[in-house]
């Protein structure tokens, strides 16, 4: 073993260039691999804190004729008394706070406008007092201030802003339904303008006071959502049974049409999309190993058809073919074991870059509907086990490609091999 | 100790038959120095590669101390070369990565033998062919004599019982070549280890005790010289 390990190691300095332009392909796919999936991640882990932060909230309570309905946005499922299930998640140490979420036609006027127009919104109706228990608006205002208790106004994203061409004090008009269905107007005035992460909520969303809404819409005091905010460490589906068990044991009936749904499935959508990207991003990567699998083998192969009068000479003194397969494959796996070093090591620079400095596709997301909740800068994530598993799976790649042209070269008769030309 | 009965061999090239070997028979004895010679496509290198397990046959039987070798396995023919049979090849067949030491120890590196006794066998065998003070040379850094020599080092280290070279003197000048028939003249005296070697070079021829002439895959001439 020792002898066909030195072989190994003294073959792979025979062809020097040879081994260091392999090395390349393999170091330059694993980086590639390293890189994208830090990339991945890093968009992944960012798109579900935004879609928490500014969209689901950890869970959600809500009537399950809402959940059901939960993409028109209606009025028509609310929960009545917010308040008992408020104070008793309270006292349970949950943060917790009340939104209406509704659709509306936002219109402007020329003058302060540059012209008149509308566009379809999705407002989401905050308690101004305890909304920052639960989202993360309070720390992403541009312009303005946030909304104030007691206060009429309108939060605006800044991307819909900025086509709207609006500014604070401007004033606008909600054109919705109220929760009986009649058409109901709400003037408003721009109170301050986020710039929020999450594309989807920027592009899109407006926030004004709960008490506007319940006013206008006709609420009574119902509201269609009680957000919850959990500990990131938290398990959503554990805590969310667990509120339910709290809500059932109450002893109020209505509470029995209630339910309690973890950001996953009120993002199933987006947990559904990302999935899928996955199974494309691994096509583009399991492509980037293929190249560097093709490398390797077309160097294998050369280096087992230069060598066959080699092997001929080292069978007829007896060698085993099973010494002589692993010699190639230890040779192989050696200049895997380059490739990889090299790879970790560009792959682990790239990511440290991407995760230190980002990647600026503000550009490319301002118009463009990628899936994923992130608005500009994309942040890796480091990923050891990937790194881990790039750099085994670069070895072990190698040595498993150098069995097929060892194969052929063994089965080849000894005398054969002597006389290859 | 090798007896070869009847032994033929036949390449199929297309529709093309070739007779390599017809019915070859003869005996060769413990310690002979033993020339097989004929023109190219006489069969020689057939009949040597047969003999050293490196090549089957069609018919015939070829036993070695008694033991019948057609049946045997490729794990079983490899270790069989590997303990019975030493091979010099015309163009040397060293490792270039390789030095002349680890080139030598290669053969007993396969035998599994200690460290030890590894280095001391083939710095002895390497005094032999005369290459002390080269055994860290590299191929490329050793004349082609000093190859051959590595290369009879290599076959002889193992101790083997026969020593079979396929025209071992073909790549190098007449005293070069000289030189090394001398020398594997001198190991087979002093060791009694069989040597069987292919040649039509008449020089070569004289150097044998015995000349087996071939022709057409025929054995037509078998004479013993003193």
């Amino acid at each position: 073993m020792k002898f066909i390990l030195s072989l190994a190691l003294k073959n792979l300095t025979r062809y020097r260039r040879r081994t260091i332009i392999t090395s390349i392909a393999i170091a330059a796919g694993l980086s590639i691999f390293i890189m994208l999936d830090a990339l991945l991640l890093g968009m992944e882990q960012e798109s579900e804190r935004n879609i928490i932060w500014y969209e689901t909230a950890s869970a959600k309570i809500m009537t399950a004729e809402n959940f059901e309905h939960m993409e028109f946005l209606s009025l028509k499922y609310p929960i009545d008394n917010p308040e008992k299930i408020t104070s008793l998640l309270n006292d349970q140490g949950f943060r917790s706070t009340t939104r209406i979420t509704f659709g509306a036609e936002l219109l402007v006027y020329e003058d302060p406008f540059p012209a008149d127009g509308s566009t379809q919104v999705k407002i989401a109706a905050v308690d101004p007092e305890s909304d920052g228990d639960v989202y993360r608006f309070t720390e992403i205002i541009e312009k303005g201030k946030f909304l104030q208790k007691g206060e009429e106004g309108i939060l605006l994203g800044s991307w819909l802003a900025e086509d709207l061409q609006a500014d604070v004090g401007y004033p606008v008009t909600l054109l919705t339904r109220s929760r009986d269905g009649y058409y109901q107007t709400i003037d408003l005035e721009v109170t301050g303008i986020f710039n929020c992460p999450n594309p989807y909520v920027n592009r899109a969303t407006a926030l004004i006071p709960l008490e506007t809404a319940d006013y206008y819409l006709q609420m009574e005091g119902g509201v269609t959502e009680i957000a919850v905010s959990l500990p990131s460490s938290a398990d959503p589906a554990e805590e969310a049974a667990a509120i339910n068990q709290l809500l059932q044991q109450q002893g109020n009936p209505e509470n029995a049409a209630l339910g309690v749904y973890t950001w996953q499935e009120l993002a199933y959508d987006y947990l559904q999309f990302a999935a899928a990207k996955q199974g494309g991003s691994k096509v583009i990567l399991f492509l980037v190993f293929i190249i560097a699998a093709v490398g390797i083998s077309n160097t294998m192969l050369m280096a087992v058809y230069e060598r066959i009068r080699e092997l001929g000479m080292m069978r007829a003194l007896g060698m085993d073919d099973g010494k002589l397969r692993a010699a190639f494959i230890l040779e192989a796996g050696g200049i895997g074991f380059i490739g990889s070093v090299f790879g970790v090591l560009i792959g682990s620079i790239l990511t440290w870059y991407f995760v230190r400095r980002g990647i600026d596709f503000t550009f490319m997301m301002r118009d463009m509907d990628l899936g994923y909740r992130v608005a500009g800068v994309m942040y890796g994530t480091w990923n050891v086990w990937t790194i881990i598993t790039a750099f085994i799976a670069g070895i072990v790649i190698s040595m498993i490609i150098a069995v097929f042209p060892t194969r052929k070269v063994v089965r080849m008769e000894v005398a054969d091999a002597l006389h290859h030309q | 100790m090798i007896s070869i009965n009847n032994i033929s061999k036949d390449y199929h090239t297309g529709d093309t038959v070739v007779h390599a070997l017809k019915k070859v028979s003869f005996e060769i004895s413990q310690g002979e120095f033993l020339s097989i010679a004929g023109p190219s496509g006489s069969g020689k290198t057939t009949l040597l590669n047969i003999l050293g397990c490196i090549d089957s046959f069609d018919t015939g039987i070829y036993s070695f101390e008694g033991e019948e070798i057609a049946g045997k396995t490729r794990k079983e023919l490899a270790r069989f070369r590997r303990e019975n049979v030493g091979f010099i090849f015309q163009t040397f067949n060293l490792i270039p990565v390789l030095t002349a030491f680890e080139n030598v120890s290669f053969a007993l590196s396969l035998l599994q033998v200690d460290e030890r006794d590894l280095k001391a066998r083939t710095m002895s065998i390497l005094d032999e062919v005369g290459l002390t003070g080269m055994e860290h040379r590299r191929p490329t850094e050793l004349s082609g004599g000093q190859q051959q020599r590595v290369a009879i080092a290599r076959a002889l280290v193992k101790d083997p019982k026969i020593v079979l070279a396929d025209e071992p003197t073909a790549n190098l000048d007449s005293a070069n070549g000289k030189a090394i028939l001398d020398l594997m003249r001198t190991l087979n005296r002093k060791y009694r280890t069989t040597y069987l070697f292919s040649t039509h070079d008449p020089m070569v021829m004289d150097f044998a005790s015995r000349l087996v002439s071939l022709h057409d895959g025929e054995i037509v001439e078998d004479v013993r010289r003193n």
